[in-house]
C-alpha cells in the first residue's frame, strides 16, 4: 500500500484496481471497491472543520477532461448520519474550486439546511494545449461548461459532461449523497452552466439558480469568443449552449428559478449578460423565473456574499420537499 | 652457540619479566596503601559532617526552646492584664448601671412639674386621625383565566390600585343557584348576541366579540366552548367574569369549536347565546367595511372587493376619519396576538391591486405602501409587461416576475418579523419583507384600478411557506 502518494486519502490503491475506502476520522474500513482504470481515485487535498461539518477539497483523475481536476465538497453536520441532497455550484471566468468556498459564505446556511456543496473548477488545467493560457476570458479557467467539438480542445475541454455526468456518478459513489436530489446554480460564466444543464436536463436538477448569470452568450462577446474557439464557426451549433434559445423550446417538470443581478454590475452595462432576453423567452414560454435586479451591487463575490443564504433557502425549499 | 644465545636471552627476559612483576607488586601495594588512607580520610569526613549537623541541630532546638519559653510568659501576662481590664469593665458596667438605675429614679420626679396641662389631647388626636392610612379602594376582580378552576376549587384573581396600602383581603362567595327565582332577586339578563362579523381566529386562538342585548343589568359574561362533535355538545372548558363584550380564547389547532356566550348577573346567568362555529385550521378574519374607501364595494359575503367603473354621486361620497381617502382600500380584522397568519387573494390578469399589511393607524389619506406603516405587493399593468412592486416608505426593488400570480399566498409572520408573498399555483415565493412590526398589523387590499379581488379564508398554510420561513436543523 503506497501511502506516500495518497498522504491522507480516504481511499487507498490496494492492490491495481482495488481500492479500500477508510473513514479518515476514525480510520474504520467502510468497505472496498474496483476503481475503472483508476478513475475513482479521490485524493483529499484538504479537510478544514466549518459549521459543524467539513469543507473540503479532493483531487482526481478526470475520464471526460483527461487530466488532474480538483473540486470543493461541503459536508454538513448531517451528512455523517444521513443521505444529504447535493447542490452544484459552477464558479465563473478565471475562477478554480478555491473562490466560492473562501468567500461567499454558504457554509452555514447549508450546514443549517442540510445540504451538500459541490464547487468544481472551472475548466480542465495543465493539458498542454497551445494557446490555452493566452486569455482570461478563454482556455484554462474558461471552459464554459461545453463539450468542445473542435481541435485542439474536444480531447480535453468537456466541462459540460464532466460537470452532469462523471462528477455527480463520482460524488454519488463516494459520498453520503442522496442521488435523487440535486440542484444547480453558479455565478456569471458558472450561472450559464447552471442554467443550461437545469433547461437541457429536464427534471435532473429539483431547483436552479443564478447570479448575474450569462444569459445569452451567443449574442455577447464572451460568449461568441468561446463558442467559435470551442464549437467552430457554425452558430447553429452555439444555440444547445443558450440558455434564453434553451428556454424558448423548453418542455418538462416546472422550474422555478431565481435570478439576482447586481444593477452596478459592469459587464451587465457592456451587454454580456443580458437577462432581459431571457426574462422575455420566459415570460413567453410561461417558465416561473424570479429576477431581482440588487440596487448598487457589482459583479463580485461580495454581491454573491449577499444574498447567498436567499438562494440556499430556494435551493432547500427544493431538495428537502 | 645459538643455543646459548637463546638461553642467555630467555634468562634475561626472565629476569625482566620477574622486574616487571615486583614492579607490579610494588604499583598494587601503594595503590592499597592509596585507598586505604583515603578510606580513613573519607570516614573522618564524613564523621566531621555528622558532628557538625547534630551540633546545629541541637543549638537549633534550644534556640527554639528558649523562644517558646519567652513568648508563653508573655503571652500568661497579656492573658492576665486582660482578666484585669475585663473586672474592672465589668464594675464599670454595673457602676454605670447603678447610676443609671438612681437617674430613672429621679427622672419622673422632675417631670411630674413639666407637663401639668392636658389641653392637648384634642389636638393630638386630631393629628393622628389626620396619620391614618386612608381605606383602600375597591380590588378589581379580573376575569378567570383557562384551567384556573377544578370542581371543587376555584382561583380568583383581583388587582388593586397601586397608591393603596393594603394589610389584607377579605375574600366572600356566595352560591348562585340555577333556579333563582325563589327570592326577590334580579331577573335573570337576557342572551347576548355574538357579532359574527367581527370574530376573528387563528389556528390557537379566537377572539369573540359581543352584544350586551340586555335591558337587564349585566355583571359579568361567560363564554363557554366544546369541540364539535356530532353528539349534543358538551361545555369542554369555559371563561367566566369576563367584565367586556370581547374574549380571546386560546384553542387547539386543526379543530372546530362551537363557542356560546351567557350574560351573568345577581339572579343568575342568562340563556346562551346563539352559537358560532370557530375552525382553527388557518387565519379567518373579517373585513373591516367603516375603513372601506366609499368607491369600495364589498360582496354580501364580506370576501370579495370591487371597485366599479362608475362615478359615485357626490352625496354617497361620505368619508369619516376611519375611511380610506384616496386610495381604493380597505382593512382586515386580524387577531391582535404574535403568531403566524397566512391568507390568500384571488386576482384576474388585468386586476390592479395592492395586497399586504398596514398598521391599524396607517394614514388614510395616502396610498398603501407609500409610507412606513404598511407594506404590499403592487401589480400594474404596463403597455408592455406586468410590472410588481413590493412597496414600503414609498420604495420597491426591482423585482421581475415572467409568470404572473393569480392567486398570491401571503404569510405573516410576527416571530420572525417578516411578511412574504407566493404565487400559489406554482409554489413559488416572490419577495419576503423584514420588518420588525412595533404594533399589530392588519391585513389591507386595495384596487388601483376597476375591478375586483377576492380573499380566501381559513386556509392552512402550505408547507413550503412555513418550512421556508425557518431552516430545519
Amino acid at each position: 500500500m503506497n501511502t506516500d502518494l495518497f498522504p491522507s486519502s480516504i481511499c487507498y490503491p490496494f492492490h491495481r484496481s482495488l481500492y479500500l475506502k477508510v473513514c479518515n476520522k476514525c480510520n474504520k474500513l467502510l468497505g472496498c471497491f474496483l476503481a475503472r482504470r483508476g478513475a475513482m481515485a479521490l485524493t483529499q487535498v484538504s479537510s478544514s472543520k466549518c459549521c459543524g461539518g467539513y469543507q473540503k477539497v479532493f483531487e482526481h483523475d478526470s475520464t471526460e477532461l483527461k487530466c488532474k481536476m480538483k473540486f470543493a465538497i461541503y459536508l454538513p453536520p448531517k451528512a455523517e448520519s444521513a443521505k444529504c441532497p447535493v447542490l452544484y455550484w459552477l464558479s465563473g471566468l478565471t475562477c478554480t474550486e478555491q473562490n466560492f468556498i473562501t468567500k461567499a459564505g454558504s457554509q452555514q446556511a447549508a450546514s443549517e439546511h442540510g445540504i451538500i456543496i459541490v464547487a468544481p473548477d472551472t475548466s480542465p488545467r495543465g493539458c498542454s494545449i497551445e494557446g490555452e493560457d493566452e486569455s482570461w476570458d478563454f482556455g484554462t479557467g474558461a471552459g464554459f461548461y461545453v463539450d468542445a467539438t473542435q481541435d485542439p480542445w474536444k480531447t480535453n475541454y468537456r466541462m459540460y459532461s464532466y460537470v452532469t455526468e462523471e462528477l455527480p456518478r463520482l460524488i454519488n459513489s463516494n459520498f453520503p449523497a442522496d442521488p435523487e436530489k440535486m440542484s444547480i446554480s453558479g455565478h456569471s460564466m458558472g450561472g450559464h452552466g447552471a442554467l443550461i444543464c437545469a433547461l437541457k436536463n429536464p427534471g435532473k436538477y429539483k431547483a436552479v439558480s443564478a447570479f448575474a448569470p450569462i444569459c445569452n452568450p451567443i449574442q455577447c462577446a464572451w460568449g461568441q469568443k468561446a463558442f467559435s474557439g470551442y464549437l467552430g464557426p457554425e452558430k447553429s451549433t452555439w444555440e444547445a449552449y443558450d440558455s434564453t434559445v434553451l428556454a424558448a423550446s423548453y418542455s418538462g417538470p416546472e422550474l422555478d428559478i431565481l435570478i439576482d443581478q447586481g444593477r452596478d454590475d459592469q459587464f451587465l452595462s457592456a451587454s454580456q449578460l443580458l437577462p432581459d432576453n431571457l426574462i422575455a423567452a420566459c415570460s413567453e414560454k410561461k417558465i416561473p423565473v424570479v429576477f431581482r435586479l440588487q440596487q448598487g451591487y457589482d459583479h463580485s463575490y461580495y454581491f454573491i456574499f449577499s444574498f447567498i443564504n436567499d438562494h440556499i433557502k430556494h435551493h432547500a425549499k427544493y431538495l428537502n420537499a | 652457540s645459538e643455543l646459548s644465545k637463546c638461553n642467555s636471552l630467555l634468562s634475561e627476559r626472565t629476569t625482566q619479566m620477574e622486574n616487571f612483576a615486583s614492579n607490579l607488586e610494588e604499583i598494587f601495594i601503594t595503590v592499597e596503601e592509596n585507598f586505604g588512607r583515603q578510606e580513613q580520610n573519607l570516614e573522618q569526613h564524613y564523621n566531621d559532617v555528622l558532628q557538625t549537623l547534630s551540633q546545629r541541630r541541637h543549638e537549633r532546638i534550644t534556640a527554639l526552646q528558649d523562644e517558646k519559653k519567652l513568648k508563653m510568659e508573655a503571652l500568661y501576662g497579656e492573658l492576665l492584664s486582660c482578666g484585669r481590664a475585663l473586672d474592672a469593665s465589668k464594675e464599670l458596667i454595673e457602676k454605670a448601671q447603678d447610676l443609671n438605675q438612681e437617674e430613672n429614679l429621679k427622672m419622673p420626679i422632675s417631670l411630674d412639674f413639666v407637663i401639668p396641662s392636658t389641653d392637648f389631647s384634642d389636638v393630638k388626636q386630631m393629628m393622628e386621625s389626620i396619620n391614618v392610612v386612608p381605606a383602600p379602594s375597591a380590588p378589581v376582580m379580573n376575569p378567570q383565566v383557562s384551567n384556573s378552576a377544578t370542581a371543587s376549587t376555584l382561583r380568583v384573581c383581583w388587582s388593586l390600585f397601586s397608591d393603596d396600602t393594603v394589610d389584607f383581603y377579605e375574600l366572600y362567595c356566595r352560591h348562585i343557584s340555577e333556579d333563582s327565582t325563589t327570592g326577590t332577586m334580579q331577573e335573570v339578563p337576557s342572551p347576548p348576541v355574538i357579532r359574527e362579523q367581527e370574530c376573528t381566529s387563528c389556528s390557537d386562538a379566537a377572539l369573540i366579540r359581543w352584544d350586551s342585548g340586555n335591558t337587564n343589568p349585566v355583571e359579568s359574561y361567560t363564554l363557554e366552548l366544546s369541540e364539535n362533535s356530532l353528539s349534543k355538545s358538551s361545555v369542554t372548558e369555559s371563561i367566566v367574569a369576563i367584565p367586556t363584550c370581547e374574549c380571546v380564547a386560546q384553542l387547539q389547532p386543526w379543530k372546530c369549536y362551537v363557542i356560546y356566550v351567557r350574560a351573568v348577573n345577581i339572579g343568575g346567568p342568562s340563556e346562551r347565546s346563539q352559537p358560532i362555529t370557530i375552525s382553527t385550521t388557518g387565519t379567518f378574519f373579517h373585513l373591516l367595511r367603516e375603513t372601506a374607501h366609499p368607491s369600495l364595494s364589498v360582496s354580501a359575503d364580506g370576501f370579495t372587493m370591487f371597485y366599479l367603473d362608475e362615478d359615485l354621486p357626490l352625496s354617497d361620497i361620505a368619508f369619516s376619519d376611519n375611511t380610506f381617502a384616496s386610495c381604493v382600500a380597505v382593512l382586515g380584522d386580524l387577531m391582535p396576538v404574535r403568531g403566524q397568519y397566512y391568507w390568500e387573494v384571488e386576482v384576474d390578469e388585468q386586476t390592479e391591486y395592492r395586497v399586504g399589511v398596514a398598521y391599524e393607524d396607517t394614514q388614510r389619506s395616502s396610498y398603501l405602501g407609500a409610507n412606513t406603516t404598511s407594506w404590499c405587493m403592487r401589480h400594474i399593468l404596463t403597455p408592455s409587461r406586468h410590472k410588481y412592486e413590493f412597496l414600503h416608505n414609498g420604495w420597491s426593488p426591482d423585482v421581475r416576475i415572467t409568470v404572473q400570480p393569480l392567486r398570491i399566498g401571503i404569510f405573516l409572520d410576527y416571530e420572525h418579523g417578516t411578511i412574504s408573498f407566493y404565487n400559489t399555483h406554482l409554489q413559488q415565493h416572490l419577495y419576503t419583507f423584514t420588518c420588525c412590526f412595533h404594533h399589530f398589523v392588519l391585513p389591507c387590499f386595495a384596487l388601483d384600478k376597476p375591478g375586483a379581488l377576492s380573499l380566501r379564508n381559513g386556509l392552512a398554510p402550505p408547507c413550503y411557506v412555513t418550512q421556508t420561513a425557518r431552516p430545519h436543523h
